[in-house]
């Protein structure tokens, strides 16, 4: 009997363990995270939209049927990620994600220069050197500094009717990410 | 030697059986670990950004989404009405109530699985601030239901469970600790198909 009661606390304990190790290593080993769901490797630097389709389970429960989306996979190791897009919209977000899906940083039109959707993923490093002289191309960016190599850009518009479909599509097919020096 | 071995194995299948069911039951939960619930609604503010604690590193890696961001908005999700009773899409709610500052809100409804709800029947399936009709004072009534209602009404379709997602776009709330303070619209069960 004693020796049942102690079969179940090492078990009780082993879960615990077990609990805290397999809650820790699902980020690491996931397969299903949004960057593959996104596509190929080799489809870096493809502007997607994501609503809609079947690319937007990875908008699942943040997937508004009022916004169109539009998601780019960026590398910063041989240079700095530049999106861009024309026109406008009554509201429009933008986030850049990790690797691994987490949210480092968002802002929306409010954040950017006459509301234009044109900002930069850099890293430390490149900003320093971005400073020193700050190219014509990029002074009305909006500059998002992260510390990462590869990553997903988001841009999310905010489709208030049918009239404003035919702008809203014209700004998401007109986007672009970029890889510059 | 024979309860020996059996007694190891009853402990190492509790161990990996609890151990892995109860991070599977922590990450299903839909008021689970992270969640910020007001009334009816639940939403999950620090899910996939920087400060989040483990269970929603762990939830955004399995279910692979890109969330929203601190500074594009929050989604409340609503599965359950105002008096507890799960939302089902034979149903019709009417959600009513005043909403928190924000500069912009939508409000439409999905499946229990969070997938959008596709009417057979060109219908509107989601309302914004900028289209929705006030009630005097400010608040808002919109009706939810698969028949047209006067007034504010976003489609529906299907049976079985549903949620009802209110998003608040670029909201002061999420600046401070506003979050738990908000008031948000009550969720009542009008007339079932049976």
């Amino acid at each position: 009997m004693h020796r049942l009661l102690y079969a179940l606390a090492a078990g009780l304990l082993g879960a615990g363990i077990v609990h805290i190790a397999v809650l820790l290593m699902l980020p690491e080993f996931s397969e299903r995270d949004a960057w593959s769901r996104l596509g190929p490797d080799s489809d870096i630097y493809a502007v997607h939209r994501i609503d809609g389709g079947p690319a937007a389970e990875v908008l699942r429960g943040f997937e508004d049927p009022l916004f169109y989306v539009s998601a780019c996979r960026f590398d910063l190791e041989d240079g700095f990620a530049h999106i861009k897009a024309p026109g406008g919209a009554p509201f429009w977000s933008a986030s850049v994600y990790g690797r691994n899906g987490r949210n480092l940083y968002s802002f929306n039109d409010r954040t950017a220069t006459n509301g234009a959707l044109d900002f930069v993923v850099v890293t430390p490093a490149q900003m320093i050197d971005i400073r020193k002289e700050l190219p014509p191309a990029l002074v009305s960016s909006v500059f998002v500094e992260a510390d990462i190599g590869q990553g997903i850009a988001v841009v999310r518009t905010f489709v208030p009717d049918r009239t404003w479909a035919d702008k809203a599509a014209a700004l998401h097919s007109g986007m672009t990410c970029r890889q510059e020096q | 030697m024979i309860r020996t071995v059996l007694l190891t194995a009853l402990a190492v299948s509790i161990a990996i059986l609890g151990g892995a069911g109860s991070v599977w039951y922590a990450l299903s939960a839909q008021r689970g670990i992270g969640a910020v619930s007001i009334g009816a609604w639940t939403a999950y503010p620090d899910l996939g950004g920087p400060q989040a604690d483990p269970y929603s590193r762990a939830r955004v890696a399995r279910d692979g989404v890109l969330t929203l961001g601190r500074a594009e908005g929050v989604a409340f999700v609503a599965s359950e009405d105002s008096s507890g009773e799960r939302l089902r899409g034979e149903c019709a709610y009417t959600v009513v109530g005043s909403l928190p500052p924000a500069r912009l809100w939508t409000l439409h409804a999905a499946d229990g699985e969070m997938r959008l709800l596709k009417p057979a029947l060109p219908h509107e399936t989601e309302i914004h601030a900028q289209s929705a009709l006030r009630l005097p004072g400010g608040g808002v009534s919109v009706t939810v239901g698969a028949k047209p209602q006067p007034g504010n009404w976003i489609a529906t379709s299907g049976t079985g469970p549903m949620t009802i997602v209110l998003t608040l776009y670029d909201t002061p709330l999420l600046g401070g600790t506003g979050l738990a303070d908000a008031v948000l619209p009550q969720v009542i069960r009008g007339a079932c198909d049976a």
